[in-house]
């Protein structure tokens, strides 16, 4: 037994966890020039239409994770679940906050919208969209899978979306032609900055998670024969990471010109699937789940 | 009214009718199972200077389906609450709203319930709620050429053969709190030690 299969077999769901946290913190970190009110007149209403951006981030995630169903058609029963089953919630979260930024959407493109009324909606989407965040984090908190239940997983996964997360609020801003709005490239600064941080504490936390995983077994299967290279997956994550926010630098440093934010986006992206992946391949439970 | 199993580890020869009969009666492909027998074991085999050889192996079976647990992650867990408890305390899938997200699956540490990715739900022991229906017992505890396994309210069934539920391969049994009654192997309940320490499962490549 292997933990490649059980990651192969929920790689749909590996793109989920990459793409939905980091698109729902993208959002609200793109809100954050109209919401502080840096961007006003053209540039708000292009932040604004351009909500789309994050928003389509984290709904092709939700459409990958959809495609794992056996029968999708039962899907509204799952709100029958809220507060027992924490993936019952996570969808939840998922449904009120893409509702949310969807009309917020759609009310961007009226003639003379409220600036008011769209900040105080970008309050409630924000808090949404981070809230949705905690329920990806926590939706796999059960005590029987040891090894998902560790304190520091729910962690990672809120890291990898502050790490991925101000990747596409750069190509939102950059879509949004931002780099025209007083302040944005100090903003941008701080989105790299952002990141390297999140990026940083993530290298900690995986280090430890992997001490801690390879302690672990069950009757079947030990972390150490389930994944044998757990540490190899967190180099490709440091590497490929540290290459991004590399090119992040550097998109900020050529006023987000498109090629370094495409390769910042491609590259962080694929460093936090890389680690999506290994935590599918080290499901385990007490006794015989493997 | 809570209905389980009792299982006598002290007679199974790990002979494996139950499973076959489970599999066929539900008619499970090769890759789904919905009992499971365990060869559980440890120990060594020394070879001394006269050339003869002495071991200290030791080696038992356990059949394991689900345990109806009374506090079963899977209907826990399960986002659309088509992971149930019926009347009988036995927990099955209504297929009519599962969708499949296989949430059930990657949560019990019995491995019972199993995503049939053809049908596009969960699937798992039900106590053959359909026998049990008609009267009958369920087909693994019928087929059992030993009278291995039994099954009914799972308090007479504690009064009757006792309360233990922990034996390994199996997880601690205050996780989900199964409804289970063992009749230990006769080396586990002599040398509770020696298998924690040195056993393990011996046939894990035939384990679906």
């Amino acid at each position: 037994m292997d933990g490649f299969a059980t990651a192969f077999s929920e790689i749909t769901l590996v793109l989920f966890t990459t793409l939905a946290p980091s698109g729902a913190v993208g959002y609200v970190l793109m809100s954050l020039p109209v919401l502080l009110e840096w961007a006003t007149g053209e540039a708000r209403v292009r932040l604004n239409r351009l909500s789309c951006l994050p928003l389509g981030v984290a709904m092709v995630g939700l459409i990958a994770s959809a495609t794992h169903l056996g029968n999708p058609a039962n899907a509204l029963y799952v709100f029958t679940g809220v507060g027992r089953s924490p993936l019952s919630t996570e969808v939840f979260c998922a449904v009120v906050f893409l509702f949310l930024a969807g009309v917020f959407w759609l009310y961007a493109f009226a003639e003379k919208p409220r600036t008011g009324l769209q900040r105080a909606l970008l309050v409630l989407i924000d808090g949404a969209a981070l809230v949705f965040v905690a329920g990806v984090a926590f939706a796999y908190q059960v005590d029987t899978i040891i090894s998902w239940s560790l304190p520091l997983v729910p962690a990672t996964l809120a890291l990898g979306a502050f790490m991925g997360g101000p990747m596409v609020a750069l190509a939102g801003w950059k879509a949004a032609n931002c780099a025209e709005v007083p302040g944005c490239k100090s903003a941008a600064k701080g989105l790299v900055a952002v990141a390297t941080a999140a990026f940083a504490l993530s290298l900690v936390a995986y280090g430890v998670l992997s001490v801690q995983l390879g302690a672990l077994s069950n009757e079947l299967a030990a972390m150490a024969d389930l994944v044998p290279s757990y540490g190899a997956f967190i180099v490709v994550f440091a590497v490929v990471g540290a290459a991004g926010l590399v090119a992040a630098a550097r998109a900020v440093a050529a006023d987000l010109a498109p090629r370094p934010v495409a390769c910042a986006c491609i590259l962080v992206f694929t460093a936090l699937f890389v680690m999506r992946f290994a935590f599918y391949a080290t499901h385990l439970t007490v006794g015989l789940g493997v | 009214m809570q209905y389980g199993f009792h299982f006598d580890g002290a007679r199974c020869t790990g002979c494996k009718t139950c499973m076959l009969a489970c599999k066929d009666y539900h008619g499970l492909p090769s890759s789904l199972a919905f009992r499971q027998v365990y060869e559980y074991g440890g120990g060594s085999w020394t070879r001394h200077d006269d050339g003869t050889v002495s071991h200290d192996t030791f080696a038992y079976h356990l059949s394991g389906a689900c345990n109806h647990c009374a506090n079963p992650v899977c209907v826990r867990v399960c986002p659309t609450g088509a992971m149930h408890k019926d009347d009988r305390g036995l927990v099955s899938v209504n297929a009519a709203r599962c969708i499949g997200c296989g949430y059930c699956a990657l949560s019990c540490p019995y491995r019972a319930p199993k995503v049939d990715r053809e049908a596009g739900h969960s699937v798992k022991c039900d106590g053959c709620a359909g026998r049990l229906d008609e009267g009958r017992e369920p087909v693994c505890v019928e087929a059992c050429p030993l009278r291995v396994l039994s099954f009914g309210p799972i308090d007479e069934l504690r009064e009757q053969f006792g309360k233990a539920a922990d034996l390994a391969p199996l997880p601690p049994s205050d996780v989900t709190a199964p409804s289970l009654a063992l009749t230990l192997p006769a080396f586990a309940r002599e040398h509770p030690d020696r298998v924690a320490a040195e056993g393990h499962v011996l046939n894990g490549n035939e384990i679906v």
